[in-house]
């Protein structure tokens, strides 16, 4: 049993902050909430809207149709109202409204002055509304008015609160036909996956992080530099992500645990430095948060486009470790993770989220957020004659850093073991298959993907990163209907553990299963890798590129119409 | 001095500058396990390799923004990069700005030939007016750049200049920066391109280099923009411009608080 509430309104007019009240108080109620925003690329004007789901199970995905829609503007309901179920209950402010079927026109705006004295309130006048219409106790919502308010004053607090609770008195009746689900033992703690990766890199002990602000990677260096005195880390903004990535490289060669987060574009520029972290074997870490493409794109909408350019990007070839969590939580273990993986096998490793996971919230399980930082690996003892590139085994060489008995040597060009400039050819052969070497060290050490569903499922969805939750809703919906359908999650995409994963696709279906790839592309890119490493065949692609994330619904609602 | 060979010219300036730099090393009473030489890449950058040092030989044009991670990461080195000035003021020439900007504590030695060396000759950021190389056949119609008032503009803690012809001067002006514990000092070393560049010869420099009074005063503004600004008949040496700004990785909360840096080896 779930409904979805979507506020709506223009930029400006603090629909963020009243979703993300809401939001809270629900969790706090002990509500399952999956609360998404969909915003334009302004700071005034335009369209936004804030969907909050309440379930009374684990959400994992949003709903394209709404049961309870309220806008502040006229076009919120032009545009939005074709999107609400049948039964659902649509309000319209007062001051905005034309006079439209099916739409309650409740003085918002209007009880904002009066109750809070600017219409600037109708924000907390329309959470009051939405909670009004609610069936659980709205001492929830105050408790959050206060919270979100505390830094304003008093005076401010008791004028938002004023207006939440004259927006509730003015609704009522109006959801008597809507069916809730019932409050009961959700986790309060509601967790975005960006402030997932900034409590996995604060964990693991990074102590620098410099980046060049980019939608809709900003979120992840605001909240380092949010706690960057707790944690004694030093957060630079760069000039570009030129020098956001070469000043990680020069960290994390001088030693310390670093990281940059950027979007396409910014990890376009940072390309070349991403190809110096594989040369000098640096432990460099990225972040890469998708939105749309090409160029400048749709910036502040969701895309799954760039695994290719993550997997190939930076001239030459050296090995990296690519993750995509599915959810916050797995964001946070990933983050901790990938740190882990670019410092055991000294080259660099690539989280890749994108603006649907970077932000939207959910209940999440409280996170062990306690520092404890990963092995850096680093020799204490680099002995009499450190070769920093000495030739091993598993292409690991002993890791110094300067300031220490042992001189520590890096280069961009070809180099010798001890890191100096070479144009010898066998030592390039030696140096290169030392580096390549490294990988399949990674390899080892990488996530097998996750199955979800019956081990013998004759159907198959395969996806990657943030799509985990929209296909997961969709196989519980569509076994429900008496398919037979599992679902395999790949939170690392490269490199790939070809074997393990042809076996962990057939599971005990007695024969091939049919594999559907959910990906936010148009060209289905991880089918193309998974089909070119050999693993798999034909396979049906669900791709989705229009800058809004899936669903659960029309994900099962697309494979059961094929 | 290390063992590797070098890749310069004979009768490159480069040679004196790495010859010098070792005195200075030595004058300086500098530990070089403690030393980093950063750089790009351009015949000059590959210096670091021809003496001993930690070093990072980066890609071209971001020294400084290497350099600024390497401070940054563990502020008790002495970050210095030695590179060239298509590396510093061409394809790195944004992050010399911000660098500027920041007044990080990092030394950069310019080897400023005027050209671009490695890749056999094409006008650089500093190249004379009417400069005539292949690529540029009708001469170079940009002005030159100018880094030393840049420097002074954005009020960086020391800036200088040195010519590879008048060694005893270029040595007292690297101890000076190897020494040195405030934020970024910029020395451009004007070098021959023995190769490359037959205008900016050794005579050329010979005829116009001319060692600062004592009477100049680097902190005076005014007057240290007045000598960056002179180059056609005389072209000034020595410490132009110093600033009692505090440097970038001084006005670090975490910094303060992690005396050791910020890498603690685990
Ligand atoms: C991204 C990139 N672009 C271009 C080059 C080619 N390149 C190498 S060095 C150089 C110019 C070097 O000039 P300078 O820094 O003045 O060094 P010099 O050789 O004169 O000492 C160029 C263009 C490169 N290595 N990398
Ligand atoms: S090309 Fe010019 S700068 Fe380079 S080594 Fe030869 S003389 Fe020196
Ligand atoms: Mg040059």
């Amino acid at each position: 049993m779930d409904i979805n509430v979507r506020i709506a309104g223009e930029a400006g007019q603090g629909i963020e902050t009243a979703g993300e009240v809401l939001a809270q108080a629900l969790a706090d109620a002990g509500l399952y909430v999956f609360a998404a925003k969909s915003y334009m690329s302004r700071i005034r004007g335009g369209l936004n809207w804030y969907d909050i789901r309440i379930s009374d199970q684990a959400l994992f995905s949003g709903k394209e149709n709404s049961d309870i829609l309220l806008s502040l503007t006229a076009e919120g309901i032009k545009t939005l109202q074709g999107k609400a179920g049948s039964q659902a209950v649509v309000i319209a402010d007062k001051a905005t409204a034309e006079n439209s079927s099916g739409c309650n026109c409740l003085d918002i705006s209007g009880t904002a002055k009066t109750a809070g004295g600017s219409k600037i309130m109708a924000n907390m006048v329309a959470a009051g509304v939405v909670f009004g219409m609610l069936p659980y106790d709205i001492e929830a919502l105050s408790q959050q008015i206060r919270q979100a308010f505390d830094s304003k004053g008093e005076e401010m607090v008791k004028k938002n609160l004023k207006c939440a609770e004259s927006g509730a008195e003015l609704t009522k009746g109006l959801s008597d036909k809507l069916l809730f689900p019932q409050s009961g033992g959700a986790d309060s703690f509601l967790c975005s996956g960006t402030e997932a990766v900034g409590m996995g890199a604060l964990s693991a002990g990074v102590k620098f992080a410099s980046a060049y602000p980019m939608t809709p990677a900003t979120g992840v260096i605001t909240y380092l530099a949010k706690h960057a005195r707790e944690y004694g880390i030093v957060v630079e903004q760069a000039e570009d992500e030129i020098a956001a990535v070469n000043m990680v490289c020069g960290a994390t060669f001088a030693g310390a645990c670093a990281l940059t987060a950027t979007s396409g574009g910014g990890f376009a520029l940072m390309a070349e430095g991403l190809s110096l972290s594989g040369m000098m074997e640096l432990p460099v870490f990225i972040v890469l948060s998708q939105r749309p493409g090409p160029a400048t794109g749709l910036p502040t909408r969701t895309a799954q486009q760039d695994l290719r350019f993550a997997v190939h990007g930076g001239h030459g070839e050296f090995p990296r470790a690519i993750f995509a969590p599915g959810t916050p939580e797995e964001a946070f273990k990933l983050t901790r993770k990938a740190l882990a993986t670019a410092h055991t096998f000294q080259s660099p490793a690539i989280l890749m989220m994108d603006q649907f996971l970077a932000d939207y919230v959910t209940n999440t399980a409280p996170l062990n957020t306690a520092y404890r930082p990963i092995d850096k690996q680093i020799t204490t003892s680099p002995g009499e004659d450190y070769r920093r590139y000495k030739i091993t085994e598993n292409g690991v060489s002993p890791r110094a850093v300067p300031g220490g008995d042992a001189l520590v040597k890096a280069d961009s060009d070809e180099h010798d073991a001890e890191g100096h400039i070479t144009e010898n050819l066998s030592i390039r052969i030696e140096q290169h298959d030392k580096r390549m070497r490294k990988e399949k060290g990674i390899i080892e050490d990488s996530i097998a993907p996750m199955r979800y569903g019956p081990q013998d499922a004759q159907e198959l969805i395969i996806n990657w990163g943030s799509s985990y939750g929209p296909c997961r809703e969709a196989v519980d919906t569509l076994n429900e209907r008496g398919h037979g359908i599992a679902m395999l999650h790949f939170a690392q995409v490269w490199p790939l553990k070809t074997e393990e994963i042809k076996k962990a696709i057939q599971g005990d279906a007695p024969s091939w299963p049919e594999l559907t790839c959910v990906e936010g592309n148009s060209t289905a890119q991880f089918a193309g890798l998974l089909k070119e490493q050999g693993i798999i065949d034909s396979r049906k692609p669900l791709l989705k590129y229009n800058g809004m994330p899936f669903t659960g619904i029309e994900i099962a609602e697309a494979i059961e119409s094929d | 001095m290390s063992q590797q060979e070098t890749a310069w010219c004979p009768g490159c300036g480069n040679f004196s500058i790495l010859n010098t730099f070792e005195e200075a090393v030595k004058k300086a009473g500098i530990d070089r396990r403690n030393l980093v030489l950063v750089s790009g890449i351009g015949q000059a950058a590959k210096f670091p390799h021809y003496t001993e040092a930690n070093l990072f030989n980066g890609l071209h044009g971001r020294a400084l923004p290497a350099a600024t991670g390497i401070k940054i990461a563990n502020h008790t080195l002495n970050v210095v990069i030695t590179s060239g000035d298509g590396d510093m003021y061409g394809e790195g020439g944004n992050h010399l700005l911000h660098a500027m900007r920041r007044n990080i504590g990092v030394k950069a030695f310019v080897h400023n030939n005027q050209v671009y060396g490695l890749t056999k000759g094409q006008a650089s950021p500093t190249s004379e007016w009417g400069f005539h190389t292949k690529l540029q056949p009708e001469g170079v119609i940009n002005a030159p750049m100018n880094p030393l008032a840049m420097g002074i503009i954005h009020d960086i803690s020391l800036v200088a200049r040195a010519y590879v012809g008048d060694r005893e001067h270029l040595r007292e002006m690297m101890v000076e920066f190897l020494s040195h514990e405030g934020g970024f000092a910029l020395l451009d070393i004007l070098q021959p391109c023995v190769s490359f560049n037959k205008l900016n010869t050794y005579q050329w420099y010979s005829e116009r280099v001319q060692p600062i009074g004592s009477d100049h005063d680097p902190c005076d503004r005014q007057a240290a923009l007045e000598l960056a600004g002179q180059w056609e008949d005389t072209i000034p040496t020595g410490i132009i411009y110093r600033s009692e700004r505090e440097p970038f990785e001084s006005l670090l909360p975490a910094l303060k608080e992690a005396p050791d840096g910020l890498c603690e080896k685990s």
